[in-house]
Formats: structure tokens, C-alpha cells, sequence
């Protein structure tokens, strides 16, 4: 059963399952994984040297730089206009390119068309197995790095990574390379095995049967697409060894077990293997400080320096004003509370301030960034994070990895480093863990910081965000209704939180329906009302304002009840929706 | 459970690696171990112990799995009637290559590991080119039965094949058809992406580069296509003489039928992958006049073919296609190569075929000529009252 | 002229085809790959009516549609609700229609064998009319009129009925529609179903159009119906047709004006392009859903 074949087809099938699972990772669903392989395996195979002149491995060593490069730039290629798509229009842009690379091999003379071109046979079970637990090296060491964090981050939620400064666009790009440059490398493996490549060989068949390996192994442990390659590669030879009849019956039994795995096993089969959850020391965290290994701390605006300055800020959409002509400014250091009624504007106000929209008019300034044309992972880096009104957290992820994804602008890189098993890059991924516990403890979170986020109460979800964004060392802290669905002993422990952090220079900004808390936390308080800077001033000076009273607390109790039953997601929150 | 299964065996995989590679390589002679596919006596008389192995590796699923059928069909048949006869016992395994190279490649090793004397197929060229390596390299022979691209036996001693070349089919045919209908341009169409059907179609443009007609225009289209209007509407506005075609049965019928009903009146010239009596009980009317160069005539009036017509349409209810025939051939040729020698070795049995000669078949008289490429007639073909018919 | 109808012949069967797959696509936001198998499955479950009865082929239409229909619900409880609340819905799901394709064809294969079929002569009325110097046959003309027919019912169903409202409301956010009391289990089963019975449909008049069925005619059209989807837009009733029947008369004048092997270029530069200049396509709303 376990002939040279086969080995070799389990080595092969996983190494191009890798390709896959490197842009799954990232939530990326490619299919042009194919096309990349086709590309580089004729390009690798024209124009590498013949054994007899150097020799089998120097041969195959040329052919696969040749092919990671071609596999490479051919990601680029299609990546750079494509990265913007999501989910199955990217799948389908990314198949139409490879099915068109196919056409192209097939109509070219130097390819040999349809018959295909021969290859000399160099790959055996050994250079394929090496080179399959290089890939899965590589993989595995990405994991916890702060790369491969990102890219978990962005699979779960884009809007969040982005806005604690991770450049999702950089990240995709990069996944999707080097799953072309894995595509490549299984290209001419794939030509240098086989002996005679031909265009049908990577067609939308293949790319399939990659994805459901890649899938069925599970995308969750990077010993994933190795299983679902064993899993798919021995199916026939085990139907074939029990003695199940050549014919229709084999594809059937291989269809019915595939869909078993995928309705039973949810992480496909490397689910059975139980995943080591990355576990908090405490002791650790104490040395880590103690040892003075911290993450570098970004320098903060002197307290009373302007920090955020908008001027006639405006936004419009199709007609509707969501705000209008809002001049405000705050110092650092200040806590700043945004009140008014439901629809005033305040959501798409923070939005603005925080980049993830772009102003119909008007100016800001924030940390020093013009706010509009820059994209939300610099106003990030520049130091501005925030919560969203309706918790974006990474929900299958432990709360403690989640901070620790917040940590992204203040910790180093560490992927390369965790290749070569630097110690370097583990005092850094000991720095970045002491931050975030220190932010988890900050919140009162840190005993549970192994708990799944989705698995935490409504005030914990919360209280995590907070720590997430506070894992960044920002100099101005946006939040979006921290207190919403609260207690009333939450909601104080919350205000002592925030009047703490101010303490330390932290300049915050936040919505917030609760009056009481807002009047008793913030030292300046901006009420907003149909998109109009209603007022502006000392809790002391709202309170007394007779428009504000009139026009807002008259409306307290109707916003409330909303708020508390947050059926419909509010479309404000997400700015691809908002125009929907 | 079996999930469980499979997760253990990849994990065994790795361990495995190494006794999987020193156990692989030297699977020649491990035949009947102590020479038990030797017999005495030579011919009729020849008596062999053990049963002689062969394998088949066919196309059951995918793509190609209606030539995989009939060709299964054809060896059974064949394996009935050979087994009647006294002195040797065959022991026919048919292995599934679902349409593709890796699964081809797996099945011929498990043959060349498993002492099995000789194996047919794979189906498809491309399947063929990257397994028939396998089992050179085991010292094993292995013959084509359907593959007809060029270079097929270039890929070693031990390859053989039974089906005729696209080149030994199409001059002859292409000659046939100018001296027939005078004619002086066509229209050339062929499916560029199957390996098949592009050699044929390379076969074609050099015949006809070497005469003096016309190529108007060469139309290519994709092995799955089955709408091919608009590509006959171009082919008709050149107003060829006729048209020529390198195409698969699937593609065939669809495309002679819509010729015909989009007014195209002239001849249709197809090679061996037309050769199927589908073309006249799918298409009805319009095959009428469909020119079939191919390597086996199925109107042949020789006995072996009708024997075989008639055995073969008892058997199965249905008329064999020309895959059908050619496996049915090979294992007639094996048959009469084991014989000639009293012996089964894969060694002999290399020895043996090579000087095959004259063998009745359905094909006619097979010899194999020193490239291991089988000579017989080929035949231009008609039809005409759906039938086919010899035009010369 | 008569390219240009053969184009328009060729789109139609393509827009036939893409409705199916658009109509869950939009409604639902899974992409549906067992589409192709039952594609094939109905025009072989088509021929063998066909052979055993000696019916006509407008019974055979209804037959089919109410078979594309079952199929529909069983692909649907089988290999999508069972993962409706994972996180990976839209991969899982994939996957598992993957599975039922490869299952759908394998019982096929067992059942008709791996032969090309067609349906006997004399199912469908045999003949062909001339316009403007081009010819038709019946049966293209019925493609064509059925085709228009069918978006325009599938139109007034889904912008008029209540269960087109209910399956608006599940377009729109699934949740809030739960909410709203539509039963959305249900909702989804009948789009399955639907779906599947138009592509029931146009399976049996894309063999019947061809006069031949194999196994994997549901693959081969797969592509070509991914590249209409997203060209008329994912989720466009009308944009299916009025990409469908672009992809087929571009990909007529590629033949004509480009040559022949780059005609399936065509339609994969036109759905890049596309994607690239209007990712929601020609009807598509504009709206990004996170996959």
C-alpha cells in the first residue's frame, strides 16, 4: 500500500494543500493555487539545466528556485489588483486566472500543448518528504509569531486587525505570495516526479482537490494539510487494498467520507488532535519585568498638547447628513465623553477620527496624521485604537491572544528570528506576552486568559476590547458605548478604569448613553444632535445647558431601551455597510 | 473509526519511508518467485502451473470512463474465451486510473510489485507516459492498448502496444479522401486540449501540408465541448470541400449532428476516435457519409472479427467500439506471445511479444515491428446506411 | 447573423444554468458546487424517462423540475444545515456540496454507466425555422423562451410573494429576519430547491440541445457559470441573463475575430475584468460581504 508512489503523492498532495492553507490562515480563499503550480512547473522545466549537465539535485535545486520564483510573481501579478476582493469573488477571480494561465500554456508551441512536455524524473520519497517537512516547518514557526498572529486576526475579523494597526492589505498580499511560492515548489516537484507535465494536470480539478485537502486536514494546526493529504491520498489505496470493485463505487465511498469528515470533524482532521493552547504564567510575566524585557513604549503627547483637531468635519450619505460641520478639539490627557441621541452622529463621528471613514468635508487631525486619505492601520500606528460599539473581538481566539494580537505596532516581528529558533525572538514573544497580560490584568481579566473570547459575558467581552486596544500603548483611546449592556457595579468599576487611565495620559474619547457615568468620568463632555455640535463643554456646563436638556435627556429613556436589545446591528459600524 | 485509521497510517507514513523505497525497486523478477510461469510444451499444448497475472490499468471513473468501460468489456470477453482453452490459466485484475497520471502511477506499482507477468493500458497517453516508466524500470512489460500518441514505446523495452499511431492511420486516410471527393480546401477542427486528439491533429496538418489542399482555416475547441455551432458556422462561411476532423466520440456526435443541421452537406472525415458504431445509433441520419479512418474495421468480413462481433454482442447487448476491439486483440496477442514460448516471465514474455507475427485478431493480422508498435491494416471507413462501410 | 444567434444559444443555456447558482449565491451566500452534478443528474434522470415511458418532453420538463427540486432540498439538508452555525460556514459548505457532487455523479455512473447518452429521437419536436437568413432549431427557440420565461417568473416570485419577501429578508441579514419571525430553515431549503430545479431544467435542455449527456457535462459548464454570476452580478436574477447571454455572443465573436483556441480566454479575461472595474458586476448591488 505505502509504495514509492504514494509516498511521494502524500509529500506532493500536502506541500500544495500547504498553499492553500497559507492564504486559509489569513481567511483568503484562493483558487489560482493551480495556475501558480502550472505556470511555474513549465517555466522551471524549460529553463533549468538537464541532469546530465549538473546533476539530479543541482538540477532540481535550480528548477525549484526557478519555479518558487515564477509561483511567486505570478501571486504578485494577481494579487496586487485582487486583494481587495473577499471571499468567493476572490476565489472566482483567482480561478478564472488560473484557468486562464492554462489556456495560455495550452495554446503556446514551446509547452508542447496538450501532450505536454517531459521532464526527467529526479524527485523520490526522501526530496519529497524533506521538502514537505520544510513547508511544515515553516508553518509551524509561523504560528506564534506576530505575523502569523496578524494574519489570524485578520481571518477573523478585518475591521478589528485594522484598527489595532495591522496592515491587512500587506498581509493578504504576503500570504498570498508565499502560497504561490508553495504552489510553485509543488509545481515542479509535481514535473520533476511525474516525468511529462501537461496542462490538464492543473486545472480547476486540482485546485479543488487542494482546497478539500487543505480543508479536510484542518486549518487550525499547521499539521493540518499533511493529515488531509494522507487522508485523501490513501483513500483509493486503502478502497483499492480492501478490495472494493474498480468503478463507481469508489468515488462514492471517497464523497460519503469526505463529507463525513467535514459534518463531524469542524476543524477537519487535525481537530483530533488536541491543540496546545498557549497558557499564561504569571510567574513568568514577573521575571519577564523584572528582567526589564518589555516591548518598546511609544512616546506619548505632553498632557494639554492638542491631539485631536476637526474642523467643520462633515459626512454625508446619499443626501442624509450623519454630521455636520463639527469643529472640536481635545487635549491629551483628556477624557472626553460624546452624548446625544440615537442616529446623532456620534458613531460616524468616532469613525472619522479613527479613519475607518473618510470625511464628505471638512478636516481632521489626529496625532499629527490628516485623517481621510490615510488608511486606518496608520492613524493606528500614530497611535489611535479603539472598541466598536458592538464587540469585534477574535472570537475563536483565547482572550490572552487576543491582547497579545493587540500588541502588534508595539512588538517586534518575529517570524524570521522563530525560524532560525533565535533567542532573541523568544525574549520578544516573552515581552509581548508580558504586555498583554499586564493590559488583561489591567482590565481584570487575567484569570481568564484562557478562555475562548466568545465564551466570556457581555461586560468581560467588553472589558477585553478595552485591554486589546490599551495592548497597543495608544495615546488616544476611542470607545464605542463601553458600558452598554453593563451593570451598574460594572459600569463604576469601568469609570475607575477609564479615570486611571487618564491618570497615566491617556487621552479617551467615548460614547456612552449612561448620562450618570459620563457626567461623573469626563472632564469634557461634546453632545451631538442630528449631526450638529450641540454643546460643548464641563460636565458642570452641560448639565446646566437648558438646549441640551431639551433636546437630549428627553430621549435618554427611548435610547436606552434600544440599546439594550441590539437586534438589528447598527449598519453605522462598518463602513463597507454604510453605504449599502 | 476509519478517520482514525487514516490519521495512524499518515503518521506511519514517515516510518514507513524508507522500507517503502528498498521495497519497490527491485520488484522484477519477484514473479512466480521459483519460475512457476514457466511450462512445458509450446503452443496449443503448452501447460502452465501457476495462473498467469495480468493487470489492466483502465479508465473506470472520470473523464475517460467510457473508454475504461469498454475496454474492460473487451478483456473480459477475451479472458472468457482464453481461459476455455486448456494449459494456461489467466488471472486478469482491473485497476481503476480514474482518468489521472497519479492514480495510474500508483496501480502500476502495485502490478510490478505483485508479480504480475504483464499489464494493459493505461488509457489516456498522458496517464500512460508519466506510468509505462514504472513498469520499464520493474522490467516489466506493459502494452498500450488505446494510446496513440507518438513516443509511447520510445520509453523503453518493455513497452508495447497494440493500438496503431495516429501516423499510421491518418495519411493513408487523408490520401483516401482527397483522390475520393477531388478536394481541393478544407477546414481543419480538432479539441487542442486533450493529447489524443492533438497529435491526430498533428498528423492531419503535416498530411496535409504534403498535398496540395487548402487549409482554410484551423478551428480548435475543448475536449468538453458539445456546442460546437459556432465554430461550424465559421468552418461553413470558408465553403470548404470538407472538413477534418481530430476529435473524441463525445465530441463527434454532437458535431456532426449540428453540421448537418446547420446546412453543412459536405463530407466529414474523422479518424480513430470516430470509430465507434455510436456514431451511427446516436447521430442516425446524420453520419450519413461520415468518412472514419481507424485501425480497426468493424465491417472486416475475417473471421476473428466476426467471431468477435458476435461473441461480443451476446455478452454484453451491445456492438463493441474500437476500444473494445483492441483490448480484446491484446489479450489474443499475450495469449499467443505466452504460448509461443510456454512461459509467462516477464523476461520472456518481453522476448516473446517483440517477435509476435501475422496473429489473427479482429484487427487482422498483428505483427510487432522492432519500435514495439504493432503493424496491421488500417481502413477508411463510410458510412452509409448506418453502417460502416470500406470507401477503398 | 446567424453567430449572433448562435451566441444568444449558447447564453441562454449559460443563463439557465447561472440562475440556479446565483439564486442561492444571493439569497444565501453559499456558493453551491453539487449545482453541476445535478445539472448532469437530471438530464440522465431526464433520458432514462424518456427510454422507459416514451414521454413528452414537456412532461419530462416538469418531471425533471420536480426531481431538481428534491435533489435540491436533500443537498441542502445534507450537506448545508448541518453547518449553518459554524464559523466557517462558507468553506465547510463548499467542501460538503463538493462531496455530494463526487457522491451524485458515482450514483450516476452506477445507474447509467459511463457512457454518453441522449435522449431518443423524437423526445423533443424535430425541425428548424429561418430567420433573417439564420437558422433554429425548436429546440433552441424553447431554450431561449423558457429561459426569459423562467427569470421573469423567478422575478415576480421573489419581488412579489411572500416567500420572495422571506427570502429578501434572509438576503438582507438572516438574523434580523429570524427575529422578524420567517422561518428561515424553511426559507433556505425552498431556494435550494428552486435552484436546483432550474438547474434540473437546464440540464435536460442543454442534452437535449447538444444531443448528447455525459457525466461530466455539469463540470465542463461550471466555469462558464461562475464567470456569468459574477459578470451579471452575484445574486442578479436579471444580470445572470444578461450575463449569460454576453459570455455566449463574446464568446461567438472571439471565435470569429480571435480565433478558436482562445475563445474560453475570453470568458475568464471578461470575468477579471469585471471583477477589477465593478466587483458587483453589471445588476449587482452594491454591497462586500465578509466570507
Amino acid at each position: 500500500m505505502f509504495t514509492e508512489s504514494v509516498l511521494v503523492f502524500i509529500a506532493l498532495n500536502g506541500i500544495f494543500a500547504y498553499s492553500f492553507y497559507a492564504v486559509l490562515v489569513a481567511g483568503q480563499l484562493s483558487l489560482g493555487q493551480a495556475g501558480f503550480a502550472g505556470i511555474a512547473a513549465f517555466v522551471a522545466a524549460t529553463l533549468a539545466p538537464t541532469p546530465t549537465d549538473w546533476g539530479p539535485i543541482p538540477t532540481l535545486i535550480v528548477a525549484i528556485v526557478i519555479g518558487m520564483v515564477v509561483g511567486s510573481l505570478a501571486a504578485v501579478i494577481l494579487g496586487l489588483p485582487t486583494m481587495r476582493l473577499r471571499g468567493v469573488f476572490l476565489a472566482i477571480a483567482t480561478l478564472g486566472f488560473a484557468e486562464g494561465i492554462r489556456i495560455f500554456i495550452l495554446n503556446q508551441s514551446w509547452t508542447g500543448g496538450a501532450q505536454g512536455m517531459s521532464v526527467p524524473k529526479i524527485v523520490g520519497p526522501e526530496i519529497a518528504w524533506v521538502l514537505l517537512i520544510v513547508v511544515a516547518y515553516w508553518f509551524w514557526r509561523q504560528g506564534r509569531s506576530r505575523y502569523g498572529r496578524a494574519l489570524e486576526a485578520i481571518r477573523e475579523d478585518e475591521l478589528a486587525a485594522r484598527s489595532i494597526g495591522i496592515d491587512v492589505g500587506r498581509h493578504r498580499l504576503t500570504a498570498f505570495v508565499s502560497a504561490g511560492a508553495i504552489a510553485g515548489l509543488y509545481g515542479v516537484l509535481w514535473a520533476y516526479f511525474m516525468r511529462i507535465i501537461a496542462p490538464e494536470d492543473f486545472s480547476f480539478s486540482t485546485a479543488i482537490d487542494g482546497l478539500v485537502t487543505a480543508v479536510v486536514g484542518g486549518s487550525t494546526n499547521f499539521f493540518g494539510p499533511i493529515l488531509g493529504s494522507g487522508f485523501q491520498t490513501m483513500l483509493p489505496e486503502i478502497q483499492r487494498a480492501v478490495g472494493i470493485e474498480a468503478g463507481w463505487l469508489r468515488p462514492f465511498i471517497s464523497g460519503l467520507l469526505l463529507l463525513i469528515v467535514i459534518l463531524y470533524l469542524p476543524g477537519g482532521i487535525a481537530s483530533l488532535v488536541p491543540r496546545r493552547k498557549q497558557k499564561i504564567d504569571v510567574a513568568a510575566l514577573g521575571l519577564a519585568e523584572a528582567s526589564g524585557e518589555s516591548v518598546a513604549m511609544r512616546e506619548h503627547p505632553a498632557k494639554g498638547e492638542v491631539v485631536v483637531q476637526l474642523n467643520a468635519l462633515a459626512k454625508e450619505y446619499g443626501g442624509v447628513h450623519a454630521v455636520q460641520g463639527v469643529d472640536l478639539t481635545v487635549r491629551s490627557g483628556d477624557v472626553v465623553g460624546l452624548i446625544g441621541p440615537n442616529g446623532a452622529g456620534k458613531t460616524t463621528l468616532v469613525n472619522m477620527i479613527s479613519g475607518l471613514i473618510p470625511p464628505s468635508s471638512g478636516s481632521a487631525t489626529v496625532l499629527g496624521v490628516e485623517v481621510g486619505r490615510t488608511p486606518v492601520h496608520k492613524i493606528a500606528a500614530a497611535g489611535v485604537t479603539r472598541t466598536f460599539q458592538h464587540s469585534k473581538l477574535f472570537n475563536r481566539l483565547s482572550a490572552l491572544e487576543n491582547v497579545l494580537i493587540g500588541t502588534h505596532l508595539v512588538a517586534k516581528p518575529t517570524f524570521l528570528r522563530r525560524l532560525l529558533w533565535l533567542p532573541s525572538a523568544r525574549r520578544d514573544e516573552q515581552a509581548a506576552l508580558a504586555q498583554a497580560a499586564r493590559c488583561l490584568d489591567r482590565v481584570g481579566l487575567l484569570e481568564k486568559a484562557n478562555v475562548e473570547a466568545k465564551g466570556l459575558s457581555y461586560g468581560d467581552q467588553r472589558r477585553l476590547e478595552i485591554a486589546r486596544a490599551l495592548a497597543a500603548d495608544p495615546s488616544l483611546l476611542i470607545l464605542d458605548e463601553p458600558a452598554a449592556g453593563m451593570n451598574h457595579v460594572e459600569a463604576e468599576e469601568l469609570s475607575a478604569l477609564i479615570r486611571s487611565l487618564a491618570n497615566d495620559g491617556l487621552t479617551i474619547i467615548f460614547i456612552e448613553h449612561n448620562v450618570g457615568m459620563v457626567l461623573g468620568t469626563c472632564d469634557h463632555i461634546a453632545v451631538l444632535n442630528f449631526g450638529q455640535l450641540l454643546a460643548s463643554g464641563t460636565p458642570a456646563e452641560i448639565e446646566a445647558d437648558e438646549r441640551v436638556i431639551e433636546a437630549y435627556l428627553g430621549a435618554v429613556q427611548e435610547a436606552e431601551a434600544e440599546t439594550s436589545a441590539p437586534v438589528v446591528a447598527d449598519a453605522s459600524d462598518d463602513p463597507n455597510q454604510g453605504r449599502a | 473509526m476509519k478517520m482514525k485509521l487514516r490519521a495512524a497510517a499518515v503518521v506511519s507514513a514517515s516510518a514507513l519511508l524508507l522500507a517503502g523505497c528498498s521495497g519497490t525497486g527491485d520488484g522484477g523478477d519477484s514473479g512466480g518467485g521459483t519460475g512457476g510461469l514457466v511450462g512445458t510444451g509450446t503452443g496449443a499444448s503448452c501447460v502452465i502451473e501457476s495462473p498467469v497475472k495480468i493487470g489492466a490499468a483502465l479508465s473506470l471513473t472520470g473523464g475517460a470512463g467510457s473508454y475504461g468501460a469498454s475496454q474492460q468489456q473487451g478483456l473480459e470477453l477475451a479472458l472468457e474465451e482464453l481461459n476455455a482453452a486448456d494449459g494456461i490459466e489467466y488471472k486478469l485484475s482491473i485497476e481503476d486510473d480514474a482518468s489521472e497520471p497519479r492514480q495510474g502511477i500508483s496501480v502500476m506499482e502495485t502490478f510490478a510489485g505483485d508479480g504480475t507477468s504483464i499489464v494493459l493500458g493505461p488509457t489516456l497517453s498522458n496517464t500512460a507516459v508519466a506510468a509505462m516508466p514504472i513498469a520499464n524500470e520493474a522490467s516489466m512489460p506493459v502494452m498500450g492498448i488505446s494510446t496513440t500518441a507518438g513516443g509511447i514505446t520510445d520509453i523503453g523495452e518493455f513497452v508495447f502496444r497494440d493500438s496503431l499511431t495516429e501516423a499510421q492511420v491518418i495519411p493513408q486516410t487523408i490520401d483516401a479522401v482527397i483522390d475520393e471527393y477531388d478536394l481541393k480546401k478544407v477546414v481543419v477542427m480538432y479539441s487542442n486540449d486533450d493529447a489524443f486528439t492533438e497529435s491526430g491533429y498533428e498528423v492531419m496538418a503535416e498530411t496535409l501540408e504534403g498535398t496540395n489542399v487548402e487549409v482554410l482555416d484551423t478551428l480548435t475547441f475543448s475536449k468538453a465541448d458539445t456546442d460546437f455551432r459556432s465554430l461550424l458556422t465559421a468552418a461553413k462561411d470558408k465553403n470548404p470541400d470538407a472538413i477534418v476532423v481530430s476529435a473524441l466520440i463525445e465530441a463527434a456526435i454532437p458535431l456532426v449532428t449540428q453540421a448537418r443541421e446547420l446546412g453543412i452537406e459536405q463530407p466529414i472525415v474523422g479518424g480513430n476516435g470516430f470509430n465507434n458504431p455510436k456514431l451511427m445509433a446516436d447521430a442516425g441520419d446524420a453520419a450519413e457519409g461520415v468518412v472514419v479512418g481507424a485501425a480497426w474495421n468493424s465491417a472486416s468480413d475475417n473471421a476473428e472479427n466476426q467471431a468477435f462481433l458476435t461473441a461480443y454482442e451476446a455478452k454484453f447487448g451491445a456492438q463493441p467500439d474500437q476500444f473494445a476491439a483492441q483490448a480484446y486483440a491484446a489479450l489474443y496477442l499475450i495469449d499467443s506471445a505466452v504460448r509461443s514460448d510456454c512461459s509467462a516471465e516477464r523476461a520472456d514474455l518481453r522476448e516473446s511479444i517483440g517477435s509476435l507475427k501475422d496473429v489473427a485478431t479482429p484487427l487482422g493480422a498483428v505483427s510487432i515491428n522492432a519500435d514495439r508498435d504493432a503493424e496491421h491494416p488500417a481502413v477508411v471507413q463510410i458510412v452509409k446506411d448506418g453502417k460502416f462501410a470500406v470507401l477503398r | 447573423m446567424q453567430q449572433l444567434l448562435n451566441g444568444l444559444f449558447i447564453g441562454s443555456i449559460y443563463a439557465l444554468f447561472a440562475i440556479g447558482f446565483t439564486l442561492v449565491f444571493g439569497i444565501l451566500d453559499r456558493l453551491n458546487l453539487a449545482h453541476p452534478a445535478v445539472f448532469a443528474a437530471s438530464a440522465f434522470v431526464g433520458i432514462g424517462l424518456a427510454e422507459a415511458f416514451e414521454l413528452s418532453i414537456w412532461v419530462i420538463l416538469v418531471l425533471v423540475f420536480l426531481f431538481g427540486a428534491v435533489l435540491g432540498l436533500v443537498i441542502e439538508r445534507v450537506a448545508f444545515r448541518p453547518l449553518k452555525n459554524r464559523p466557517d460556514a462558507h468553506f465547510a459548505g463548499l467542501i460538503a456540496s463538493i462531496a455530494m457532487a463526487g457522491m451524485i455523479v458515482a450514483v450516476l455512473q452506477a445507474f447509467f454507466g459511463p457512457q454518453t447518452r441522449r435522449f431518443p429521437e423524437g423526445t423533443a419536436p424535430e425541425g428548424k425555422v429561418e430567420i433573417l437568413g439564420a437558422s433554429a432549431t425548436y429546440v433552441q427557440l424553447a431554450i431561449v423562451v423558457i429561459c426569459i420565461g423562467l427569470v421573469i417568473a423567478l422575478n415576480v416570485l421573489v419581488q412579489r410573494s411572500s416567500l420572495g419577501r422571506s427570502m429578501r429578508a434572509v438576503a438582507e441579514n438572516p438574523t434580523a429576519a429570524r427575529v422578524l419571525g420567517i422561518n428561515v430553515d424553511r426559507v433556505t431549503a425552498m431556494t435550494f430547491s428552486i435552484s436546483s430545479a432550474l438547474g434540473a431544467v437546464a440540464g435536460v435542455l442543454f442534452a437535449l440541445n447538444v444531443n448528447s449527456a455525459q457525466l461530466g457535462m455539469g463540470t465542463a459548464i461550471e466555469l462558464k457559470g461562475l464567470a456569468v454570476i459574477i459578470v451579471g452580478g452575484m445574486g442578479s436574477l436579471p444580470g445572470a441573463l444578461v450575463g449569460g447571454l454576453i459570455l455566449g455572443i463574446a464568446e461567438v465573436f472571439a471565435i470569429q475575430y480571435i480565433g478558436s483556441s482562445w475563445r474560453d480566454f475570453i470568458a475568464f479575461a471578461l470575468l477579471f475584468v469585471i471583477l477589477l472595474l465593478m466587483p458587483q458586476g453589471i445588476f449587482g448591488k452594491r454591497k462586500v460581504r465578509e466570507v
